[in-house]
């Protein structure tokens, strides 16, 4: 018979509840505030279902229209420099702390809407209907609402895709030791993604200050919480991950806020994250003006009875008690904010027609349409490029990998803003293969081993980077792990900057090795340039030797976009001429070079398979023009040096060592035909590995990738085709 | 419905054509299958006919207007009662008749707009290609499609050597090399710097075609020559008697000795059918018919009409029929049919005095028999001195199809068969 002992967690979970006397006892200001702010809120939501329900909103209206007490109730206790995200339902979080933003001092029903305010709000319908006054210059619309001056860092589309970027700006007030938190609003159909939860245990090991509040309206779209859990009261998930948790009433604000109140005072403390479930509900459906009983998953009798508890008449019924305000007060309030919103509205409508439309001049024009894919690279405008050739330091024979390491040092020493993390790479001499060797023991607090979580972490290095005050480095051990972290690499980082208007930066730098040769086998083995190319805003860069290395990370880390830098094993213990005096030169981003002059073909290749390209060309006698890309992402091609070659040559032969499927040359090959048919003597040839992914038996793997043979059979069909056979 | 008058094409690989003249002028009414325009192309003149009757609502192009390309809409045919309105989509004014070309026009051709449009369009495969079906694709890279519009190289005689027989930068530049293009450039500024004292004639299509597939051949065909005398006194005597009864024969006749060539070398192909052949990549094409080519000097330049199964004809008709060739092509009137095949060459200068040359093959043929003049020549007969009306012929062969032996065994049978004409008659 085992013995069994009752085991207890550690963090604390309560539910919070108002007494009549936290009424008569609160702050009378916070109370005004409050209820202006719902007000206002309310009268904006119904405002943008009114322009929805014409056909003046493009997209989904996901109304917030019952639910604002938990936003208000939780952005009053925040100060400015706090920050806030949420997701696809958050127009009532952002005007909570954007007004909050504009009016610190409070604000008061007796008083008309100011300049200020209502400037807001008209910008927040304008971005919300796509127009070039909006936030996001109309870019991002309803989902994607950002004011970094105000503290919202951006909302989200994806459900559950902004929580790990909060834990970014978490961590960032954390390092900079402010006492500013971050708050990640998110609904209960968020609670079992894998963002959320990866970011939770996350945030509670590093002790980061940021609150996952949680507004629990009980449905996600139409399906019942209970339905895709077994444990419905959301905040017990704090539990698991040792983070203090409050469940409330979020239908009342002055609750929301004594809970907000006392998980701050954790948070601004150092006690790590917190977790606060509010139980709200939204009147309508998720979207549109309709309420959820017309869809039948929900009854009208449970909608009547949450309607008795709006958050608007709680508070109003209050400050009637206390004689803040009379009823009177409370309808001029409403009345003030309707005209308010009908002000903001006449000022982007045109009433002229038969119908209201958008006016027309208020629309972004279209050929904005990829402005701020990525930034101009102007943060390099004072760059010292050199080149191998007219190195003035000292180049000493040395593996590959100890330059990988010691350019991060030097950066590190020199720039206070570098943080290194990933798996592993704290211990093992510089992580699994020596590329961070030494930087944990010089820089502690810098170089940070992660959870097993690449969705979580990367998110979090794209939440530090977009914040700007730290310039993260962030280590994926194997390529394959992107797809692990496809949400937070390629929804949200690449996309930051150009979704939410242009204006925020992205300096985050992400390092992986191919492993193809070392047996790692189907789920360890691609090379990721192909995938990550197909994504507009990575830059990425593919160094062939230490010392394009050095100067490419010194680009890429001075850089404002996100920098994919590929490595490969097979160089990592190759010894090279490496620098070892001077690490502070730079090599252009977008700079191919001729690594081997030639006539007969233009070879395109680019890390581990440059030097056996030029081996085979050597061997077979073919006289091949070899071009290391260097920078392989769209912007990035360097068509001056690529379209010089192929107009001598006409001839091209793209060799990459990967799998088919997501090679990178279909890409470059596309291009390549459409820019120069002209000049090319036959279709554009290329050399890569097989259809499958490599497998782990040697044999199997050395047939799926390309090597020496196969980039001279290439080469030899590619002279054959020219008339010109070898043999 | 208003009818597009298009520019027909009549013949496989027939790509452009001059339009001659117009003989029907706008707004004249035509009947159906009347001819409203002349064409010439490489190989001869053709006549557009109207598909319906009606009138000639408009011309599009001129006429006068060289490299016209096929599909091109030439005018415009109105049905009758049709309103002008029908027209509303064409220009009013046909585009400007040929002119001089501006000073400092590199080849001095015509200004005139279908050329321009060719220049526009150069490196891109002309639609009317499509219309030659499958058979009749050039394939060629994109690279050797512009470096040989630059060149002024035509596509269609080049071997490719890329795959599938693609045309490759390498044939193209091999066609320039071999080319006499280094030469030309300066005489053509020297035409265009004394033109007062040059009278400059534009290339006409049949010029054209001469100076490319000859050039081709002279290039790409390996070429040998095989000579030997013919005595001809027997054949002489004979073809005397039977031009005696020729006079009196209805259909009267009258045989040439170049009729007697033609005849015998028939027979002699028949029985070296290895000469009557051509080379392709894949295959040597050895012809069940002798079709024999005869060459005809016009005002335009060479054409070769072909005598179809020449083995198989008679005498008298063969002379016939090469008469009337001879007739058609100076008149500039042979058919598309009338000139296309042909497995051999018969090419005769004696009528000149020339008593012997060696002619260049007629691709994709693998030989051509050069014909001198007959003369009175010394001859050793029985060790005597002695005179013998002597002819001789030449053969130019392409040794990749012919070799040496089987050239020569060739012309040792025509001999014979010329020789003792008895031979004709088995």
């Amino acid at each position: 018979m085992p013995r069994s002992r009752k085991l207890t967690v550690q963090a604390p979970w309560r539910e919070l509840a108002t007494t009549e006397r936290d009424w008569q006892r609160a702050d009378a200001s916070l109370l005004a505030t409050t209820l202006v702010s719902l007000h206002l809120i309310r009268a904006f939501e119904e405002k943008v279902l009114e322009l929805a329900g014409q056909g003046l909103v493009h997209g989904p209206a996901h109304s917030s229209i019952g639910q604002e007490g938990g936003a208000v109730g939780s952005a009053l206790a925040l100060r400015s420099s706090d920050q806030i995200n949420g997701s696809h339902r958050a127009h009532h979080q952002f005007l909570a702390k954007s007004l909050h933003f504009v009016a610190p001092q409070g604000l008061d029903p007796a008083q008309p809407v100011s300049d200020s305010t209502q400037a807001l709000l008209q910008r927040t319908l304008a971005e919300i209907m796509g127009l070039s006054q909006g936030f996001c210059r109309g870019r991002g619309g309803s989902m994607h609402l950002r004011w970094a001056d105000a503290g919202v860092l951006g909302t989200n589309a994806i459900v559950g895709g902004g929580v790990p970027m909060a834990a970014g700006a978490a961590w960032a007030h954390r390092r900079a030791g402010t006492g500013d938190v971050a708050v990640t609003y998110f609904g209960d159909g968020a609670v079992n993604i894998g963002s959320v939860l990866e970011t939770m245990n996350l945030a509670a090991a590093w002790k980061l200050p940021l609150c996952f509040f949680i507004e629990n309206n009980r449905y996600a779209v139409s399906t019942e919480v209970g339905e895709v859990t077994a444990e419905a009261r959301l905040s017990s998930r704090g539990q698991a991950f040792g983070i203090p948790a409050w469940k409330v009433d979020g239908m009342d604000p002055l609750a929301v806020h004594l809970a907000m109140q006392e998980a701050l005072a954790i948070m601004r403390e150092g006690g790590g994250p917190t977790l606060i479930e509010a139980d709200v509900y939204r009147f309508f459906h998720q979207n549109g003006p309709l309420p959820g009983s017309a869809f039948g998953y929900r009854t009208k009798e449970e909608e009547a009875e949450w309607r008795e508890r709006d958050p608007l008449d709680r508070v109003a019924k209050a400050m009637v008690e206390r004689r803040l305000i009379d009823e009177a007060g409370v309808a001029g309030l409403r009345e003030r904010a309707r005209s308010a919103m009908e002000r903001a509205a006449a000022e982007l409508l045109d009433t002229g027609g038969k119908k209201p439309a958008v006016r027309a001049d208020l629309w972004p024009s279209p050929d904005f349409r990829d402005a701020h894919v990525r930034g101009d690279l102007s943060e390099l405008a004072s760059a010292r490029y050199v080149e191998q050739e007219a190195y003035g330091g000292t180049l000493e024979p040395r593996k590959f990998v100890d330059s990988v390491a010691e350019v991060m040092h030097r950066r590190m020493e020199s720039d206070e803003r570098i943080v290194v993390m990933g798996e592993d790479v704290h211990r093992l001499k510089g992580g699994t293969n020596g590329a961070t060797r030494g930087l944990a023991q010089a820089f502690p607090g810098r170089c940070l081993g992660t959870p097993i979580s690449e969705n979580a972490f990367v998110g979090l290095g794209g939440g530090i980077a977009m914040d700007g005050r730290y310039r993260p480095v962030v280590e994926f051990m194997y390529p394959d792990f992107m797809w692990v972290a496809a949400d937070q690499v390629f929804n949200q980082i690449a996309k930051a900057r150009h979704m939410f208007g242009g204006d925020s930066a992205m300096p985050l730098v992400l390092r992986t090795k191919v492993a193809m040769g070392t047996g790692y086998g189907s789920q360890h083995s691609m090379d990721p340039a192909g995938i990550f190319a197909t994504s507009p805003g990575w830059r990425i860069v593919a160094p062939s030797t230490p010392y394009d290395y050095v100067g490419l990370m010194n680009s890429a880390l001075q850089c404002e976009d996100p920098v994919l830098v590929i490595e490969h094993t097979d160089l990592y213990n190759a010894k090279f001429p490496s620098p070892v005096d001077d690490l502070d030169y730079c090599i252009p981003l977008g700079k191919a070079k001729v690594v081997r002059p030639g006539r007969d073909v233009t070879v395109l290749t680019y890390l581990s398979m440059v030097a056996p390209c030029i081996e085979a060309a050597e061997r077979l006698g073919v006289d091949a023009e070899v071009i290391d890309l260097r920078s392989l992402d769209r912007a990035g091609l360097d068509w001056e040096t690529i379209g010089d070659s192929i107009r001598r040559t006409n001839n091209v032969l793209v060799v990459e060592q990967g799998s088919l499927g997501t090679a990178y040359g279909v890409l470059l090959g596309d291009e390549v035909q459409r820019r120069f048919l002209d000049w090319l003597d036959q279709p554009v040839q290329r050399v890569h590995g097989g259809e499958a992914s490599p497998s782990i038996s040697q044999v199997l793997e050395r047939a799926a990738c390309a090597g020496p043979e196969e980039i001279e059979a290439g080469m030899r069909q590619v002279m054959a085709a020219q008339g010109r056979p070898l043999d | 419905m208003a009818i597009e008058i298009k520019l027909p094409s009549v013949a496989a690989g027939m790509e452009e054509a001059t339009l001659v003249r117009w003989v029907k002028s706008e707004g004249e009414s035509v009947a159906k299958g009347e001819t409203l325009a002349e064409l010439e192309t490489d190989k001869a003149v053709m006549e557009v006919e109207a598909e319906a009757s009606g009138v000639l609502g408009r011309v599009l192009v001129p006429g006068d207007t060289d490299g016209v390309p096929v599909g091109t809409v030439i005018g415009v045919l109105m049905e009758p009662g049709e309103e002008a309105s029908a027209l509303a989509n064409y220009p009013a004014e046909p585009p400007a008749a040929a002119e001089p070309s501006p000073a400092g026009a590199p080849d001095g051709a015509p200004a005139d707009t279908p050329r321009s449009d060719r220049a526009d369009t150069a490196p891109v495969p002309r639609s009317p290609r499509a219309a030659e079906g499958a058979e009749g694709r050039v394939f060629a890279s994109p690279l050797a499609r512009r470096l040989a519009a630059e060149r002024g190289i035509a596509l269609e005689g080049l071997a490719g050597s890329g795959p599938h027989g693609r045309i490759v930068r390498l044939d193209v530049e091999r066609a320039r090399d071999s080319a006499p293009a280094a030469v030309a450039a300066p005489a053509e500024e020297t035409v265009a710097a004394s033109s007062e004292r040059v009278e400059t004639i534009p290339h006409s299509g049949m010029r054209k075609t001469i100076a490319r597939r000859l050039s081709e051949s002279k290039q790409q065909v390996p070429h040998f020559y095989l000579t030997i005398d013919c005595l001809l006194d027997e054949l002489l005597a004979l073809r005397e008697r039977l031009n005696a009864k020729g006079e009196r024969a209805e259909p009267r006749y009258r045989l040439s000795v170049n009729d007697f060539v033609a005849f015998a070398a028939a027979r002699a192909l028949r029985r070296v059918p290895e000469v009557n052949a051509s080379w392709s990549d894949e295959a040597i094409r050895q012809y069940r018919d002798v079709d024999i080519c005869v060459a005809v000097a016009t005002s335009g330049g060479l054409v070769t009409p072909v005598v179809r199964e020449a083995d198989r004809k008679g005498l008298a008709t063969l002379s016939g029929e090469i008469r009337e060739l001879a007739h058609r092509a100076r008149d500039g009137r042979l058919a598309p049919a009338d000139y296309q095949g042909g497995g051999f060459t018969i090419s005769n200068l004696g009528m000149y005095g020339v008593r012997e040359f060696a002619a260049i093959v007629n691709p994709p043929q693998a030989a051509i028999l050069a014909v001198g003049a007959v003369e009175k020549r010394p001859v050793v007969r029985d060790d005597q001195l002695a005179v013998g009306s002597l002819m001789t012929l030449t053969l130019s062969a392409d040794h990749r199809v012919v070799d040496g032996a089987v050239g020569a065994r060739f012309l040792a049978e025509l001999k014979v068969l010329l020789e003792d004409p008895l031979e004709l008659l088995v």
